[in-house]
């Protein structure tokens, strides 16, 4: 990629994400299982099965959430293939990273598989190290899949809402809802000053050159976002705040929500009191 | 005689005490009237709106809403707060800024909430207004999916919900479709008729007549330089050049080449 085409692939590459990750809405405006479910319950089942899948010692069992995971997610209509993207890009990057020491017989002394030599260093790969670094994989894949199947099929605001059956401050949960929706007006502000500058130069004559446009434009949404708060603080107060937000929350709990919060608590019980699974 | 809502004397204003943006600014408002106030970009309008509203407060001057003068302390008293914040609504001319909410519907709430209006009446009201500016569809939406004009709408919405006695408007029609800035006039009319007093700040002339009783006009120096009916300001086309609302166009009419002032009123019929 040459360099100067590397500041504008850089500045649509991570526009194009967050509005992907963060803005998209798409499965959580779908009918299926999980969606249907009330946002506090469906926070209250993720959360007891990532207990349980953190105290499991038993990696069958977290298999067998994982494929739990991955039957939640063909009944809320969620595509699969777009599902394993989501959980297996970043996994193998960064779990396997992490689990990579557990394999040599340093930190995992025990029966050998395989030994090679790498800058004269001899190292041995054991089958405790294998299996421990497999466990953690597993885990945090299983993990991270419950978590990006809560975010999928909730919507930002409404998981936001639920947060506060932990008692997270009714403060704390506005202000990330308004990030939320400012990140939406400053990636545009941003994909138009970028236009703003292709129109009237096309090519930044250096690396360098453009680098300083970019902090130039970063100085300014800075200061745009200041500008912004005192405004929409001015709009909160015309319209009655006082310092102590109030906000009407409508969640509709039913029967299923209760069985299936049931069923979760039963598992974690079983892994946790009884240790059997 | 109506009563004085609103009492300016002697007015000035600067920002962070070196930026005037009103300069000796004296006017009164009568309950139930319709205000406009005209002049070009950076007179001090938008300021004066919010100072209507207690936002922001004189470096020098008086101003009284509802008899009593408005300073800051006063907001500290959460009853007085209250009452003034239930009694002035201001839709912002960005509605970016308005609207801070994750969907529209908790954005059209937000003040009667904050405002401790009892829940049915809330659901009452927004029922009401869904109805009136036609915008059922938009409530699970966020404010970022919306257009200019639906913005604008729900924006007047939320300032509408808390029924105030004064709505003060920040160029309504600005950046609209006609049909859209139609409906909105139409509504600021019937909010007239209902009793509510409207003050608002345009550059649009075509809406001034309908949507005033009163027109003040501002200068560029941030003062006010005329006030009127607004048949007389309208028809000052020297005064409206001198302070940016007409330019002088010339193009080709009829017979002959054409040139007048360009008010974007009915200067055709008077011919």
């Amino acid at each position: 990629m040459s360099k100067r085409r590397f500041i504008r692939s850089s500045i649509l590459a991570v526009c194009s994400f967050i509005r992907e990750s963060v803005l998209s809405d798409a499965y959580a405006a779908k009918k299926g299982l999980l969606q249907a479910r009330d946002a506090r319950f469906k926070l209250l089942i993720i959360f007891t099965l990532l207990l349980a899948v953190l105290f499991s010692k038993n990696i069958i069992f977290i298999l067998s959430i994982y494929g739990l995971c991955l039957l939640f997610a063909l009944a809320s209509s969620i595509n699969i293939a777009f599902f394993l993207k989501r959980t297996w890009i970043f996994m193998p990057l960064f779990s396997l990273f992490i689990a990579l020491p557990a394999l040599f017989d340093i930190f995992s002394p025990g029966q050998p598989l395989v030994s090679f030599r790498i800058f004269g260093l001899s190292l041995i790969i054991t089958r405790q190290g294998l299996m421990s670094a497999i466990f953690f994989f597993v885990r945090v894949l299983t993990s991270v899949s419950l978590c990006v199947l809560l975010a999928l099929t909730t919507r930002h605001y409404v998981l936001l809402k639920a947060l506060r059956i932990f008692r997270v401050p009714q403060v704390f949960v506005m202000t990330l809802g308004m990030c939320y929706r400012y990140i939406y007006l400053f990636i545009e502000v941003v994909q138009n000053t970028y236009l703003a500058i292709r129109s009237r130069v096309e090519f930044v004559s250096s690396l360098k050159h453009g680098q300083g446009i970019v902090a130039g434009n970063i100085a300014s949404l800075w200061q745009r976002s200041y500008v912004l708060q005192n405004q929409v603080y001015s709009a909160m107060l015309s319209r009655g705040y006082m310092a102590e937000p109030k906000t009407m929350d409508e969640f509709h709990m039913s029967i299923k929500d209760w069985i299936f919060l049931a069923m979760a608590i039963l598992i974690l019980v079983l892994v946790y009191g009884k240790n059997i699974i | 005689m109506a009563k004085t809502l609103f009492e300016l004397k002697g007015v000035y204003f600067s920002y962070l005490g070196k930026f005037p943006a009103l300069c000796g600014v004296d006017l009164s408002i009568p309950e139930g009237s319709r205000v406009s106030f005209i002049g070009a970009n950076g007179c001090g309008k938008s300021t004066l709106l919010q100072m209507l509203d207690g936002l922001l407060f004189p470096d020098k001057g008086i101003i009284k809403a509802f008899g009593a003068e408005l300073k800051e302390n006063n907001f500290n008293n959460e009853k007085f707060a209250r009452e003034f914040r239930q009694s002035v609504g201001l839709v912002f001319q960005n509605s970016d800024v308005q609207l801070f909410c994750p969907t529209v519907k908790e954005d059209i709430v937000f003040g009667p909430l904050q405002l401790g209006l009892d829940k049915q009446e809330i659901k009452k009201r927004l029922e009401r207004l869904v109805d009136i500016l036609e915008i059922k569809d938009l409530l699970d939406r966020a404010p970022h999916q919306l257009s200019i004009g639906e913005k604008r709408k729900v924006a007047i919405a939320s300032t509408l919900i808390i029924e105030p006695k004064v709505l003060i408007l920040d160029e309504p029609t600005a950046g609209l479709d006609p049909l859209t800035s139609r409906h909105i006039i139409d509504l600021l009319i019937q909010e007239n008729i209902a009793g509510k007093t409207i003050i608002t700040a345009t550059h649009d002339l075509h809406i001034v007549e309908e949507i005033s009783d009163q027109v003040f006009v501002f200068s560029r120096e941030k003062r006010i330089v005329r006030n009127g009916v607004p048949s007389d300001i309208l028809k000052d086309t020297e005064l409206l050049e001198a302070h940016n609302l007409v330019h002088i166009h010339s193009h080709r009419h009829k017979d002959g080449v054409h040139i007048h002032a360009h008010t974007h009123l009915e200067h055709h019929a008077q011919e």
